[in-house]
């Protein structure tokens, strides 16, 4: 059994269900710059909800308010409702630091510790956590690696940096290391944009297996990427949710004349 | 607006034009093929025939340019749905540009033989009801106009109609074995017309997909027939 289905067995017994991230009137500000107004959306358990739009219309601002991140930035600010398993994340009680632990992210540039060994770098996340035995650290790393579907290429260099490895490996080695801390939300901020064609296929590949464990929420500017991968789309605009729906819908009939001028070219 | 993709959608605009002339070109040899029948010119069935290999290079060229855009430009949205309906129809105009051909040769086949009035009206009325559909179903793409594409059914039923008293008719010529092989061919060419009125319903279901992005057929064989 390889890793990825051994998570799945175990995820047969857990309530997915519950892993539902639901958006409501969400507005996110830099300072008094509104990146983000009235957003609504859900992100099902089990899919991929893809996230398409221009350059500044808020797909990244807005997976970093569903992990708790917006904030980090000074002057940033929400307002509205996030709810995750039902429970809001913005409320007073919760710690940021949990909820980035169960919704986990991965970036854009590859960005792995590159003089830490592979092994350490799947689980460098999950050291900051709490302490586990060398042992334990090993196995987890082991099965995380299995999961970015990466342990096959790296098993036999596990001590190398984690910098030597190729672009594509490196970006998997970062999404071992998300899955190491045992999120339960898998949110990517343009994961392949900047890989080589058979890398970003690759990505694409290991995204539908993740979903079956995770609920995943995929930014793209690769609007062909969305339509491979995703379940559900959501097109945005200056902030603003312009369409949301099944991706076979958004690609074949969008409702909004934006969203089809957007996908179609004939928007800029 | 911006225009991102203007040459893919140049050549949308010009794959669009060249089905809408193939639809001209099938129309006029469907129109040509009867009259060819009645008026028992070998001449004009002749013109019609070697006239379909310019529908069918225009049936290749469209064929060749379609495969390519998916190939290359990977449309969506109304764009995919118009590659699909380009894709289509141009099938179905190729088809009937060899209806046209099938009738031709039987009128080439049955000018020798005696023919029947009754019969040969009937042929003449399916005929011009079929092209009417297909100039219905080309105009109804041309214009974006559902209202159209959605009124060829019922346009397709006195086709169907005429198309299944024809075989009493032919029976009813069995006095004559000469005039009962000549009927025999026009139960051909009625069958031939049935199915330019098909592919036109055809042509308007793409239309309707095109327009609302829903597929459905308008009527299909279970459908029962209507009195």
């Amino acid at each position: 059994m390889s890793g990825v289905e051994a998570v799945r067995q175990e995820a047969l017994t857990d309530d997915l269900g519950s892993r539902r991230i639901e958006v409501h009137d969400l507005n996110a500000w830099f300072g008094s710059l509104q990146a983000l107004g009235d957003v609504a959306v859900v992100a099902e358990p089990q899919s991929v909800t893809s996230i398409i739009g221009p350059s500044g219309c808020g797909k990244s601002t807005l997976i970093r308010c569903i992990n708790r991140m917006h904030e980090e930035v000074l002057g940033a600010r929400v307002s509205g409702k996030v709810l995750f398993d039902g429970q809001d994340i913005y409320a007073p009680d919760v710690d940021p630091v949990e909820v980035r632990r169960r919704i986990g992210m991965v970036f854009q540039r590859a960005n792995p510790f590159p003089t830490m060994s592979v092994l350490d770098n799947a689980v460098a996340g999950l050291k900051m956590v709490g302490r586990l035995s060398r042992g334990e650290l090993r196995r987890r790393s082991e099965q995380a690696l299995r999961q970015a579907g990466l342990w096959d290429e790296v098993k036999d260099r596990l001590d190398e940096p984690g910098g030597k490895l190729s672009g594509g490996q490196q970006q998997r080695l970062c999404i071992a290391r998300a899955l190491a801390v045992e999120p339960e939300v898998l949110l990517m901020d343009e994961p392949a944009s900047a890989l080589d064609p058979a890398s970003t296929l690759r990505i694409e590949e290991l995204i539908q297996d993740l979903k079956t464990q995770f609920t995943v929420v995929l930014v793209t500017h690769n609007m062909q990427q969305a339509a491979r991968v995703a379940d559900w789309t959501l097109f945005m605009l200056y902030g603003q949710v312009v369409e949301f729906g099944p991706t076979r819908k958004i690609f074949t009939s969008p409702d909004d004349k934006r969203t089809e001028d957007y996908i179609t070219g004939r928007f800029g | 607006m911006l225009e991102t993709r203007k040459r893919f959608h140049d050549e949308l605009a010009a794959l669009q034009a060249e089905v809408m002339a193939e639809g001209q070109l099938a129309e006029r040899a469907l129109g040509r093929s009867i009259e060819a029948l009645v008026r028992k010119d070998k001449d004009l069935a002749d013109r019609v025939i070697a006239e379909d290999d310019e529908v069918d290079d225009k049936y290749m060229d469209v064929e060749r340019r379609v495969i390519d855009l998916l190939a290359m430009q990977t449309p969506v949205a109304g764009d995919l749905r118009l590659v699909s309906a380009i894709m289509h129809i141009n099938m179905h105009l190729e088809r009937v540009g060899d209806m046209a051909v099938n009738i031709s040769k039987i009128a080439k086949a049955t000018r020798e033989l005696p023919t029947d009035p009754t019969v040969l009206s009937h042929v003449e009325e399916m005929a011009d009801i079929a092209r009417s559909m297909l100039l219905t179903s080309v105009d109804a793409f041309a214009r974006r106009d559902l209202e159209a594409a959605l009124a060829l059914p019922r346009m397709d039923d006195p086709i169907d109609h005429l198309n299944r008293g024809m075989y009493r008719e032919v029976v009813g010529l069995a006095r004559d074995p000469r005039l009962l092989e000549w009927g025999v061919q026009m139960n051909m060419v009625a069958r031939q017309l049935e199915r330019v009125g098909d592919n036109a319903v055809d042509i308007g279901e793409q239309v309707a997909f095109l327009l609302t992005g829903e597929f459905r057929e308008f009527t299909d064989a279970s459908h029962p027939p209507s009195p």
